[in-house]
């Protein structure tokens, strides 16, 4: 093998992104590094990692946006370049310029593209100067009452958003009038939280809308290439659970008109490595331009599946100089991807967050599928991290094969000891409207009550009961602690 | 081991007559065991809802564990015994499982007159103590009783196994290091307070158990002093202030549920080994015991038929089959524990007397369980057999029998009368269990045979007095002395009067024997040795 | 002697009946024989009940057994009716937290006459934010938990001052 691209990768991250990353990073010979909070020490990326340095913050999360504590162990550690995985400090400008002054290499764009698409408001501007469809907005301003007139000219239902924000934080949609003000209030004061910045801003929002994404590739020098679209319409309170590649249902004309649009923006803003850019689109056929993620995102498996192509690897070629991995006339698809979102939730709870500790685990294996996680045997889960625990990616020769493979895999999937949302998935993908691919980003509020859990039956119920009864200490003693010739003569009375 | 053949038909005209008589015999015994289990006063039933109490077999059934046999003892006692007025004696005690371990639990009923102890009360309760300690079972006291009768103060306080001893028993098997627990549901007072006071852990239920050496009217009487009973004895007082009781219980419930855990913390027993496989139900049907026992005690049948319908499989070794042929000795399984049998299939002659000594022998040497079916008259007697040495061979038997230092277990299946009884391990050779069937009759002699001889005697009493012989007055004599020794020949009043440990369903013999045999085995066997046979 | 399971809310009772030749259970009234029990603790294991073995997976959390079956995953509770601090009936003196999380901003302060709806504190959880109102009319009588603490699932973190009879 030649020459490693870096000879040490510091990946500033953690759970199964951290792990998937390092996986990659092994594969081309680079060394790597782990961080890690304190409460994780013996998580699954800091054993797969070369080097583990703990990291100390008030918790966990603020030790992971500690920029310049990360940055010092890299340096420390003459750590030639940082990846940054998704959420954390990865579209974090000021982040990504300090690892550059500090001799390294971010493994992704630029800090000034990562502040030009941060920003909401900039990334809409710049999109609509380059003629790609932005929807009608109204930008925020210290009078609220004229805010509140100009977003009624655009008309309800309107969304607020947060300038700085992303990932379905700090956004509310408002259908009428009387709503607008407090719904402004509480995501500006969510907005001020996350992403220290309160600024907030209103668009149109379309019904029944689809979440259609497109992953670029730019060589930072004005060349870029897009590897086809996304779907991730399937979403609870804004965040993706179900995402697939391809989109279903796309004619080729609207399908090149949304990728080309993408790799458009890309070249334009000269972008370097990795990153998506987000539309939605309308039944109408328009699609809108709904801001660019400047990271690696974490659906980029499916891409991955029909693409055959390794991002991860991608990016660090990519940060290492070496350029595009391919021309765009050799991006080819085959089959389909999809992938679930494996949570710490209960759907039939509002998919209220939920902790526990992993008290059993068996995963699935087949050369079709990918389980990103990194979860172990005992893993206390949280309040600290997001809920999101594993990611299962299943490929199939096309859309229905890979519905009927997802199926059987979350069917396998046992994760016990924290409630998750598995089956829900599994009763959703089985769902006539997800089959058919009438999807849109409301489609698990519109199929609320067909994705409730079915009633047991008589039968069901007791096998469950039994299997409980003879799992629990006490009564199972009850059942195999009885001496002989008492068991066999049973309740008999003289 | 061979199946043992069958000989008789179910469709005979005999055993169509001696199933249905042995059926009426089974209903009365029946009857006479729901009477005494269930039959109360409305107004002690009442009293009882009114304190919150649960009837002491709802006690015992919640603190068993589930789909587990309960072997209650001496289920009659008293039932010919103060006009009827302490049905079961006021106790009941029998052998069942708690929390996975084998226990003896020995219940007071507080529905008979406050659970008042009667004299054979402490006679069922010393026995089951003497069971726990013979065979080293935990005891669970299930205590709710008003104290000693007091009508009968005499005949349950002075003597060496009345009421003391029940304590004394209670001490020994503490020392042995066999388990008890008591829970208390009710007032133990004086005496009664040792009960818990000397148990190894003791559960109080709050609001209606009490434990005390005097009640408040008798500390009244005593010093002046004004007290209340929970302030006195109740469970907060000793559980916090004493120290006398263990833990308190808010409800009769809750003190089971206390005691299950207190008992799953025990220690499993080690039990000697004896030989066992896997158990098999015999091969004829155990029902067919009805037709079998004939409708008259001097009517004759074969033991064999009744081994067949007990033990596993009907297999059966028989020993020395063409010798002695009054008694078989034989090998077999029960709930497959290896065990040796003798039945009596006669009169004991010499042969069948030093049979069954050797037998005896045999399994002594084997360590194996002996189990006696009796129906026996007695030895042979006549010149004859005297000069063969008829009682130095029936001394034999008994010296085998008596040292024997294997668990013994007796079944009276029909006659037990003499010194057969003695032979074939009746009550004073320590059997660990002794069981009779409803039919059973047990005396010095039969009924008719003491009638005669009784009549004999006044006959020659009268020729000696130079007189006439009455033939009326002998006939009245005989009439008399039959009547009089029938009701005491019953099986009725021996179980009354405690001489067993209880009449069951022939049917349910294999169950009761299967249960005490493991629960011997909980005691290690004793020293093997004799002493002197006369030869 | 029975016992009570809880599966989905509900209760169940479940009593031993027999234990040879096979297990006999008694659920919900209803005898079931199982011919195979599978092994104890955790993991797959197999019931027979009837023709066919169903296959399960079983994991004990502390006091509760998880089992996921026909791909599906329950998780059942064993009552024990004699445990310390039952409360029984419903207890609307105590504000709990829905789900873990932390203190955002408290709106009362202990005194306030509070009405059913008015906002208490607010909180978040994965970056979603919640408002805890009062669920009656009364008083707050003690504010548990300070802005920026944590807090576990059903944690109370507003009590209010018990009702009194109205007379």
């Amino acid at each position: 093998m030649s020459d490693p691209l870096f000879n040490k990768v510091l990946v500033a991250n953690r759970g199964e992104i951290a792990c998937r990353i390092m996986r990659t990073l092994t594969d081309m010979g680079i060394s790597t590094v782990a961080i890690h909070h304190a409460a994780e020490s013996k998580a699954r990326h800091v054993q797969m990692a070369d080097k583990a340095v703990e990291i100390c913050g008030e918790t966990p999360v603020a030790a992971h946006l500690d920029m310049g504590q990360i940055i010092e162990i890299a340096r420390k550690l003459e750590v030639d370049a940082i990846h940054p995985g998704y959420g954390f400090l990865s579209e974090n400008a000021n982040f990504a310029a300090a690892v550059a002054e500090a001799g390294m290499t971010f493994i992704g764009p630029d800090a000034e593209t990562i502040a030009l698409m941060g920003d909401k408001i900039s990334a809409r501007n710049f999109a609509e100067k380059h003629n790609v469809a932005v929807a009608p907005s109204v930008m925020p301003t210290d009078d609220l009452e004229d805010f509140i007139e100009k977003a009624a000219d655009i008309g309800y239902p309107l969304l607020i958003k947060a300038a700085a924000g992303g990932g379905g934080k700090g956004m509310s949609i408002v259908r009428e009038a009387g709503a607008l003000v407090e719904a402004a209030r509480i995501a500006s004061s969510e907005a001020q939280r996350y992403f220290g910045d309160g600024r907030v801003y209103a668009e149109t929002f379309v019904d029944h809308p689809r979440h259609i994404e497109v992953q670029i590739l730019g060589d930072g020098k004005g060349g870029a290439i897009h590897l086809f679209e996304r779907e991730c319409s399937v979403q609870r309170r804004f965040q993706k659970i179900i995402e697939e590649a391809p989109a279903a249902n796309l004619s080729s004309e609207l399908r090149d008109e949304i990728c080309t649009s993408a790799t458009r923006l890309a070249a334009a803003a000269h972008y370097k490595n990795a990153g998506t850019v987000e539309y939605i689109l309308g039944a109408d056929g328009r699609f809108f331009f709904l801001e660019m993620n400047t990271r690696l995102q974490v659906e980029h498996p499916v891409t991955e599946m029909i693409t055959g192509i390794d991002l991860v690897r991608a990016q660090i070629e990519i940060a290492a100089g070496k350029g595009l991995p391919l021309p765009q006339s050799e991006v080819r698809t085959s089959g389909h991807a999809i992938e679930c979102r494996i949570c710490a939730e209960n759907p039939e709870q509002d998919f209220m967050p939920e902790t526990g500790v992993v008290r059993h685990l068996g995963v699935p294996e087949a050369e079709w599928l990918r389980f990103e996680n990194a979860l172990t045997h005992g893993q206390k889960i949280t309040a600290d991290f997001d809920p999101m625990l594993a990611k299962l990616v299943a490929h199939g020769p096309d859309r229905d094969a890979a519905i009927e493979r997802s199926i059987a895999a979350l069917g396998e999937l046992a994760l016990l000891g924290v409630k998750t949302n598995i089956d829900y998935l599994a009763r959703l993908i089985n769902h006539d409207a997800f089959r058919t691919a009438e999807l849109h980003t409301g489609f698990i509020a519109q199929h609320r009550d067909d994705l409730a859990p079915k009633a047991l039956n008589e039968t069901e119920r007791a096998q469950i009961l039994a299997a409980a009864f003879l799992g629990f200490r006490q009564t199972r003693d009850l059942i195999v602690g009885t001496p002989e010739p008492h068991a066999a003569i049973g309740g008999w009375r003289n | 081991m061979r199946k043992i053949q069958s000989m008789i038909s179910t469709a005979s005209p005999d055993f169509r007559t001696y199933d249905a008589h042995n059926r009426r015999i089974l209903t009365e015994f029946r009857e006479k065991q729901e009477t005494a289990r269930h039959s109360r006063q409305q107004r002690d039933l009442d009293r009882l809802e009114k304190q919150g109490k649960m009837r002491p077999r709802e006690r015992i059934e919640m603190l068993l564990d589930p789909g587990t046999p309960f072997l209650e003892l001496s289920s009659l006692a008293a039932n010919m015994a103060y006009d009827g007025g302490s049905p079961s004696a006021s106790s009941i005690v029998g052998i069942g499982v708690v929390s996975g371990r084998e226990v003896m639990i020995r219940a007071d009923d507080p529905t008979i007159k406050g659970g008042a102890w009667y004299p054979l009360t402490i006679k069922k309760i010393v026995r089951a103590l003497d069971i726990a300690i013979e065979n080293r079972l935990p005891v669970i006291h299930l205590c709710d009783s008003a104290g000693g009768f007091l009508q009968l103060q005499s005949d349950l306080f002075p003597d060496k196994f009345m009421g003391g001893r029940i304590f004394r028993n209670q001490s020994i098997l503490s020392k042995m290091g066999v388990k008890q627990l008591a829970l208390v549901f009710g007032h133990c007072t004086a005496g009664g307070a040792y009960i818990p006071g000397l148990s190894d852990y003791n559960v109080i239920v709050r609001g209606t158990g009490a434990v005390f050496l005097g009640g408040p009217p008798l500390v009244k009487a005593a010093t002046g002093e004004e007290v209340s009973v929970e302030e006195l004895g109740g469970a907060d007082m000793h559980t916090s202030v004493s120290g006398s009781c263990d833990y308190p219980a808010s409800s009769e419930a809750e003190a089971i549920h206390i005691g299950r855990e207190i008992v799953a913390q025990w220690e499993r027993p080690k039990k000697w080994d004896c030989q066992r496989e896997t158990p098999e139900d015999p091969a004829y049907d155990p029902d067919e015991l009805y037709g079998i026992i004939p409708d008259d005690i001097k009517k004759h049948f074969d033991m064999r038929e009744v081994i067949a319908r007990m033990v596993d499989g009907s297999r059966f070794h028989e020993y020395q089959p063409n010798y002695g042929t009054t008694l078989i000795c034989g090998f077999a399984h029960i709930w497959g524990y290896k065990v040796g049998i003798l039945a009596n299939n006669g009169v004991l002659f010499n042969d069948s007397s030093l049979k069954g000594a050797h037998f005896m022998e045999l399994c002594n040497q084997n360590n194996t369980p002996l189990v006696f079916l009796q129906n026996i008259t007695g030895y042979m007697i006549g010149r004859e057999y005297e000069r063969r040495g008829i009682t130095k061979d029936g001394a034999k038997m008994i010296m085998a029998q008596s040292c024997s230092h294997v668990p013994k277990f007796t079944v009276m299946c029909n006659g037990s009368f003499g010194a057969g009884n003695y032979g074939m391990c009746g009550r004073a050779f320590d059997g660990r269990f002794m069981f009779c069937w409803p039919n059973h009759q047990i005396g010095v002699m039969g009924g008719d045979q003491a009638a005669n001889t009784l009549a004999e005697v006044k006959i020659n009493q009268m020729k000696r007095n130079g007189g006439v012989v009455d033939e009326a007055e002998v006939q009245k004599l005989w009439e008399e002395t039959r009547s009089a020794y029938q009701e005491q020949l019953s099986a009725y009043y021996s179980t009354s009067q405690l001489w067993d440990d209880g009449i069951i369903d022939p049917v349910d013999t294999r169950n009761a024997l299967g249960i005490s045999i493991s629960a011997s085995l909980n005691a290690p066997l004793g020293d093997p040795g004799y002493g002197v046979f006369r030869f | 002697m029975g016992f009570q399971l809880i599966l989905d809310g509900e209760e169940h009772d479940v009593a031993i009946v027999r234990r040879r030749p096979h297990l006999v259970l008694r659920i919900d009234g209803i005898q079931h024989e199982f011919s195979e029990i599978g092994g104890p603790g955790d993991g797959l294991h197999a019931l027979k009940c009837g023709k066919h073995p169903i296959d399960f997976i079983r994991a004990s959390d502390n006091e509760r057994q998880i089992i996921r079956l026909g791909g599906r995953t329950f998780e059942v509770d064993l009552t024990d009716p004699f445990s310390e601090g039952m409360e029984s009936g419903g207890n609307m003196d105590a504000v709990r937290s829905p789900m873990p999380g932390t203190v955002v901003s408290i709106q009362c302060k202990e005194g306030d006459t509070v009405v059913r709806g008015t906002p208490l504190v607010t909180i978040e959880s994965m970056k979603l934010q919640t408002v805890l109102s009062a669920m009656r009319e009364g008083t707050v009588a003690e504010i548990l938990r300070a802005e920026g603490e944590t807090f576990e699932k059903d944690a109370i973190i507003v009590m209010l001052e018990p009702e009194t009879e109205k007379a």
